[in-house]
C-alpha cells in the first residue's frame, strides 16, 4: 500500500516538473527612453517638484487605439529617463505647470494638441519645449545675514502670453529644507517665508526680497533653498527655480 | 479489500434512486419568492442595504475603510482635529480599499429592490409599495453621494445590469459628468421625500432624512461650483471633474430649500438644557448623543451587542480607563481645534494664553484655566484634570524641578519641535511610573495617569482626550473591541441648520435677495450657539462664510464630517501645507505647587500636507482594468 502511494506520489511529481518546458523567455523590458522639458522662453530646463511635478504620459498604441497611460516622473531639474521599458509606438506628452500641451474644450474637442508619436526603441530621446505658467528668476544669490536669517531676492514673471493662463498668482513662497529635495512637498515651514492673496497676485514682475521666518537659522549646516510661485489653474503646480546651498557656520 | 468494493457499491446504488426531480433549486438559495412575498422578507432586505450603506460612521476611518471593525487610525486624526499614534498625517482614502465596488454592490440592489417590488404589489398596500421603493431611491441617492464626494462623475448606473444578456462591451459604462451626478442624487431624493413615511422605524429613512441629505449632497455641489478649479472633460464633453460656476446658485438654492423642509419637524436637543446654568448646557450636551428618543436625529445606524458592534469606547478612552485589550487614546484634540472655542485666556491671535510677560501663569489644578470654557467644548473635550465615568482625567507631561523666583521663563523658544529639556524635568517614559519625591515630602509621578509618555505614545499626546460618543457609564470591564453598540447619528438637525445657514451666507455672497438670506443664517448659528453656551452672535454684520465654517468645524467635530468639509471647501491644501498641529502640555512645577502649561507644535513632529490631486480620489487601477472606459482623475 505505502510502496503503492510512494510511487504515485512521485510520479505525479515528476510528471508536474516535466511538464514546464516552455520557459517564459521573453526578453526583459531593456529600452530607454530620456529626455528635458525646457522653457521655450529661455531654453533652460524647467524646475519642477521631486514627485508631484512634471510628469511624461506615455500612451502605447502599438497594440490599442485607447491604452491606459503610463506615466514617468521628472527629475526636479526638468530632465526624466526610464529604462526599463518595452519597445513600442507611442503618444508622449507631457504634464507640469505649463501651458498643458494637450487642451480639451469644454464640449470635448481636442483643441491644442503638441504630443509627440515616437517609435520608442533602444535609447530614445523626446525632449518638450513647454510655456511654464510663470518663470522665477534669482536675483543674485541668497545672503546670510548678520542676525542669522537668510534673504533670497527673486523675480517672479509669467512666462506665457496664452490668455487662457493668465490666472491669479495664488502663492509665493521661499522653500527652506534641511536636505536639496525641496518644494511645496518637502519643507520646513518654521523658516519658509510665504505670500498670499493679493500680496502674492501683486508680486509680478517685480524684484521680491524675502527673509527666512523664526529667528535666526540653527547653525553648523546647511540649508537649501529654492523660490515657487504658482497660479491657480488645475493641480495649481508649482513653477520653481533651482535648488541653491546656503552654509550657516 | 473486496469487502470495501461491495460497501462503497452498495452506497453508490442509493444515489441513484435520489434523483426524482433534477430541476430544482438549492434550498438554501433565497429566492425573489422568499424575499419579496412578506413584509419580514422585505426588512431583511432592507436591513441587508442599510448595514450596507457607506456612511463613515464609527466603522470608517480613511485607512481601513468602510465597516471595519478595527478603526486605530481614525478619521479625526487626518484632518487636524486630533492627534493619533496611529495616523501621522493627511491622505487620501487608502487607494487599496474596494469602496468603489462596494458602493456599486449596493447601488445594484436597490436597483434590483426597485425592479421586483412591483412584481409582488399585490401582496401589500400601495403605501407600503410606495414606502419602500422611496427608501430603495434613498439608499441609491446616499450611494451615489458616497462615490461623488470621493470620485467626482462616475458611471450611472439606474437599473439592474445582467451579464451575459449584455455584453461587455455594453457594460463598461462610461464616467457621467459630476454634475449629473449630483443632479441625479437630488432626483432621487426628492422621489424618496414624495415617497416616504413622514417617521419609520429607526434607522430607516424618513421623508425629512431625504430631505437633510438632499441640503447635504446639494451643499456639496454649489461649494464645488464655486471653489473648484480642477477640469477634467471626456471626449464626449462631460465634465467629470468639476461643475461650471454658474451652477452654483442652483444648487445653493437647493440645498436651502430641501433644509427649510425640516423646519418644524425636528428641533436642537435642549431636554437638559437650562439658560445659563453651564453645567446643564454640558450635559445636555453630553446626552444628546445618547438619547435614542431625541428630536434632533434625523437618520441613524444602529447597533446592537452582540450582533452588531463596534469599537469606539476602546480605541478612544483616555489611558487611564483602557480596557483590558490594552487600546486607549486613539483620539487626541489638537489645541487648534480647543482654540476654535471661547471662554479661556487667550491672546490677541486666538491662541490660548499661558503666559504673562514672559513667565508661565500658574494654575493650582490643570482644569482651572477652562473654569469658563464653553459647554460644547467640555462636552466635545476631555479637558486635562476634567472629569470622565467620575474619575478626574490627569494630564501632565512631566514634573518641573527648576527654580521659580520671579517666575518660570518658556521651556522652549516660540515654534520648535524639540524635545524638552530634560535638566529640570522629571518625565515619564510608560506607564510603570518611578514617583518623584516633592519638596513637602509627599510623593508624585511625573506623568499623569492618561499620560504623556515620552516612550510609548499610548496615552493623550496632545494634552487632550475625546468625550464626544464616549458612553459615559460604561464600566471599565465592557471597554472592549467590539463591545460597543451606541448609535451614530449621521444625520442631526443642527447639521441640516449648519447647511442652511452656509447656503444662506454663500447665496448672498452671490448677489441673490429673493430671500432675507443672511437673517435666516444668523437666526440659524445663534440657535446652535445658544444650545452650546457659546456667545451669540450680536447681528448680521459679524456674520461671514469663515463664521458659518468655524461653527460647523465645533459643532460637527469629531463626527468625519470634516475630512469632506475641508475638501469641498477646497481649503484642505492650504490647511494642510507642511502643517504640524498644536498641543498644550500641562506641567507641575514642584517649588510651587502649581500647574503651568505649555502651548507648542507637535512633539511628534507629525507633518500635514495635503495633495491638491486628492480632491478627486484615485479611481482604483483595477477598475479601470476591469472597465477600459473609465478615465483615471488629474494626476495619478
Amino acid at each position: 500500500m505505502k510502496k503503492l502511494f510512494y510511487s504515485i506520489a512521485l510520479s505525479v511529481l515528476v510528471a508536474a516538473g516535466s511538464s514546464c518546458k516552455k520557459v517564459d523567455n521573453y526578453a526583459a523590458p531593456n529600452v530607454t527612453l530620456k529626455g528635458t522639458v525646457t522653457d521655450a522662453g529661455n531654453g533652460k530646463s524647467l524646475q519642477t517638484e521631486q514627485g508631484s511635478g512634471t510628469r511624461i504620459k506615455l500612451l502605447e498604441i502599438s497594440w490599442s487605439a485607447n491604452p491606459t497611460p503610463f506615466y514617468i516622473s521628472s527629475f526636479q531639474d526638468g530632465t526624466y529617463q526610464n529604462t526599463k521599458l518595452f519597445a513600442g509606438k507611442n503618444v508622449i506628452s507631457a504634464e507640469g505647470a505649463f501651458v498643458p500641451l494637450v487642451q480639451v474644450d469644454n464640449t470635448g474637442k481636442t483643441i491644442v494638441d503638441k504630443s509627440q508619436t515616437v517609435d520608442v526603441k533602444d535609447v530614445t530621446t523626446v525632449n518638450f519645449s513647454v510655456e511654464p505658467f510663470l518663470r522665477i528668476e534669482w536675483v543674485g544669490d541668497p545672503v546670510l545675514n548678520a542676525d542669522g536669517t537668510i534673504t533670497t531676492s527673486f523675480k517672479v514673471t509669467r512666462g506665457t502670453a496664452d490668455p487662457n493662463f493668465q490666472q491669479n498668482v495664488s502663492d509665493v513662497a521661499v522653500f527652506v529644507n534641511s536636505n536639496n529635495y525641496v518644494g511645496n512637498n518637502n519643507y520646513d515651514n518654521r523658516y519658509t517665508p510665504k505670500l498670499g492673496g493679493n500680496d502674492a497676485n501683486n508680486s509680478v514682475g517685480k524684484t521680491l526680497s524675502l527673509t527666512t521666518l523664526g529667528g535666526a537659522l540653527p547653525g553648523k549646516r546647511s540649508y537649501f533653498i529654492r523660490v515657487g510661485a504658482r497660479v491657480s489653474y488645475g493641480l495649481n503646480y508649482y513653477n520653481y527655480t533651482d535648488v541653491k546651498e546656503v552654509k550657516v557656520p | 479489500m473486496k469487502k470495501y468494493t461491495y460497501t462503497i457499491l452498495a452506497f453508490l446504488l442509493c444515489w441513484t434512486t435520489a434523483c426524482k426531480k433534477l430541476d430544482t433549486l438549492p434550498p438554501s438559495i433565497v429566492k425573489d419568492d422568499d424575499v419579496f412575498a412578506t413584509a419580514a422578507g422585505i426588512q431583511a432586505y432592507m436591513s441587508r442595504m442599510y448595514s450596507e450603506l457607506p456612511i463613515e460612521d464609527f466603522r470608517y476611518s480613511p485607512e481601513r475603510g468602510l465597516n471595519m471593525f478595527w478603526i486605530i487610525s481614525p478619521t479625526s486624526a487626518t484632518t487636524g482635529e486630533a492627534l493619533s499614534r496611529d495616523q501621522n498625517g493627511s491622505m487620501q482614502e487608502n487607494t487599496g480599499l474596494s469602496t468603489w465596488g462596494d458602493c456599486y454592490r449596493v447601488i445594484r440592489d436597490a436597483n434590483y429592490f426597485a425592479e421586483t417590488l412591483p412584481k409582488y404589489a399585490s401582496n401589500f398596500t400601495s403605501d407600503q409599495v410606495n414606502n419602500w421603493l422611496g427608501e430603495a431611491r434613498f439608499v441609491r441617492a446616499a450611494t451615489y453621494f458616497a462615490l461623488v464626494k470621493r470620485y467626482g462623475g462616475v458611471p450611472l448606473v439606474d437599473k439592474v445590469l445582467n451579464y451575459p444578456e449584455q455584453s461587455i462591451e455594453e457594460l463598461k459604462i462610461p464616467r457621467s459628468s459630476e454634475e449629473k451626478i449630483y443632479d441625479f442624487i437630488g432626483t432621487d431624493l426628492d422621489y424618496a421625500y414624495t415617497n416616504l413615511p413622514e417617521t419609520n422605524q429607526a434607522g430607516r429613512a424618513s421623508k425629512y432624512a431625504a430631505a437633510g441629505f438632499k441640503s447635504r449632497a446639494m451643499l456639496y455641489a454649489g461649494t464645488i461650483a464655486k471653489y473648484n478649479q480642477i477640469t477634467l472633460v471626456d471626449g464626449g464633453g462631460n465634465r467629470l471633474c468639476g461643475i461650471p460656476a454658474a451652477k452654483a446658485v442652483t444648487y445653493f438654492k437647493a440645498a436651502y430649500d430641501a433644509a427649510a423642509l425640516l423646519d418644524g419637524k425636528y428641533s436642537l436637543y435642549k431636554k437638559a438644557w437650562a439658560a445659563g446654568d453651564k453645567n446643564a448646557q454640558y450635559l445636555n450636551y453630553v446626552n444628546m448623543f445618547f438619547d435614542a428618543s431625541s428630536p434632533e436625529n434625523i437618520f441613524v445606524r444602529q447597533y446592537h451587542y452582540p450582533e452588531s458592534v463596534h469599537g469606539y469606547d476602546a480605541y478612544n478612552v483616555p489611558r487611564q480607563l483602557m480596557g483590558a485589550n490594552g487600546y486607549s487614546s486613539e483620539v487626541n484634540p489638537t489645541l487648534d481645534f480647543v482654540e476654535l472655542f471661547d471662554g479661556f485666556p487667550k491672546n490677541a491671535d486666538g491662541t490660548i494664553k499661558t503666559t504673562t510677560g514672559g513667565k508661565y501663569d500658574l494654575y493650582t489644578n490643570t482644569v482651572d484655566i477652562f473654569a469658563n470654557a464653553e459647554p460644547r467644548l467640555r462636552a466635545t473635550v476631555v479637558l486635562p484634570g476634567d472629569v470622565m465615568k467620575g474619575v478626574s482625567i490627569e494630564i501632565r507631561r512631566g514634573i518641573y524641578t527648576g527654580p521659580t523666583a520671579g517666575g518660570i521663563s518658556p521651556l522652549l523658544p516660540a515654534g520648535s519641535t524639540a524635545h524638552y529639556p530634560t535638566d529640570n524635568i522629571v518625565q515619564s517614559a510608560n506607564a510603570s511610573q518611578t514617583p518623584y519625591k516633592l519638596p513637602n515630602g509627599t510623593t508624585m509621578n511625573p506623568a499623569g495617569l492618561s499620560g504623556y509618555f515620552t516612550g510609548d505614545g499610548t496615552n493623550s499626546v496632545s494634552g487632550f482626550s475625546i468625550r464626544k460618543y464616549i458612553v459615559p457609564d460604561k464600566p471599565t470591564s465592557e471597554v472592549l473591541e467590539n463591545r460597543s453598540d451606541q448609535t451614530w447619528i449621521e444625520l442631526r438637525y443642527a447639521e441640516v441648520l449648519l447647511n442652511r445657514a452656509e447656503a444662506a451666507v454663500e447665496l448672498n455672497a452671490l448677489g441673490q435677495s429673493d430671500k432675507s438670506y443672511l437673517q435666516d443664517a444668523f437666526t440659524q448659528i445663534n440657535a446652535i450657539r445658544e444650545r452650546a453656551g457659546a456667545d451669540l452672535l450680536t447681528g448680521t454684520a459679524d456674520l461671514s462664510i469663515n463664521v458659518v465654517r468655524k461653527e460647523r468645524k465645533k459643532e460637527l467635530g469629531f463626527e468625519n464630517k470634516q475630512y469632506w468639509d475641508m475638501r469641498r471647501w477646497r481649503v484642505a491644501d492650504k490647511e494642510q501645507n507642511s502643517t504640524i498641529y498644536r498641543t498644550l502640555m500641562p506641567f507641575y512645577s514642584a517649588n510651587d505647587g502649581k500647574y503651568f502649561f505649555d502651548a507648542r507644535l507637535d512633539e511628534r513632529n507629525s507633518r500635514y500636507t495635503f495633495d491638491v490631486r486628492w480632491y478627486y480620489e484615485q479611481i482604483p487601477q483595477g477598475e479601470i482594468q476591469k472597465s477600459q472606459n473609465l478615465i483615471q482623475n488629474p494626476g495619478y
